[in-house]
C-alpha cells in the first residue's frame, strides 16, 4: 500500500504505522495531491480506508450551488459540510483571506466492509487554525 | 513604460501569491485490513 500511495501525483512521503493502521501522507511542496486518488490507490492495494483527514490552506469561496467551499488550488475546491466551524468561515466567503483548516474528508459508511471509493468528497471542518 | 511594467508585476504578486500559498499541507488516513 505504501508503494501504491507513494506513486500518486503530488506525494512526497508516506509513513505507515502497521500497529494502529495510521498512514501519514506528506504532499510535495510544488505538487497537487488528490485525496480521491489516494482513496482509490488504497482501495486498489486491497485495504479499506476508515477515515481520511487533511490539513489544508486556502480561500473560502461559494461553489456553483451556493455552498461554502475551501479552494486549495485554482481548480480544486472542497464543499464544506455545514457545522459550527464552517459557520465561522461564512464571513470570509469571496474574500482573499487565506485560512488553514483541519478537517475530515472521508469516513467509511457504517456497515460496509470494503466500500468503493467515493467520487466526491466534502470537508467536515474540525478546526480552524489561527495564523 | 516602467510604471506599466511595475503595475503588472504588482498585480501578478497580488493575484498569484495567495493562490500559490494555498495547498493541502498534510493528509492523515486510518486504514483497515492491512497485514
Amino acid at each position: 500500500m505504501k508503494q501504491h500511495l507513494g506513486r500518486q501525483s503530488g506525494v512526497q512521503k508516506v509513513d505507515v504505522n502497521l500497529l494502529d493502521g495510521k498512514v501519514d501522507v506528506t504532499p510535495a511542496d510544488d505538487g497537487r495531491i488528490d485525496p480521491i486518488q489516494l482513496l482509490k490507490a488504497t482501495y486498489d492495494s486491497g485495504v479499506s480506508t476508515a477515515e481520511l483527514g487533511m490539513t489544508a490552506r486556502g480561500k473560502i469561496v461559494k461553489d456553483s450551488s451556493g455552498d461554502l467551499a475551501l479552494q486549495v488550488e485554482p481548480n480544486q475546491a472542497y464543499t464544506l459540510e455545514p457545522n459550527e466551524q464552517s459557520k465561522q468561515l461564512e464571513s470570509l466567503a469571496g474574500a482573499e483571506t487565506m485560512v488553514t483548516v483541519r478537517g475530515q474528508l472521508y469516513k467509511k459508511p457504517v456497515g460496509k466492509k470494503k466500500p468503493e471509493p467515493p467520487h466526491q468528497l466534502k470537508l467536515l471542518v474540525l478546526e480552524v487554525q489561527k495564523e | 513604460m516602467k510604471r506599466t511594467a511595475f503595475m503588472l508585476v504588482l498585480l501578478g504578486v497580488v493575484v498569484v501569491v495567495p493562490i500559490a500559498e494555498a495547498q493541502i499541507k498534510h493528509i492523515e488516513m486510518r486504514v483497515e485490513g492491512m497485514t
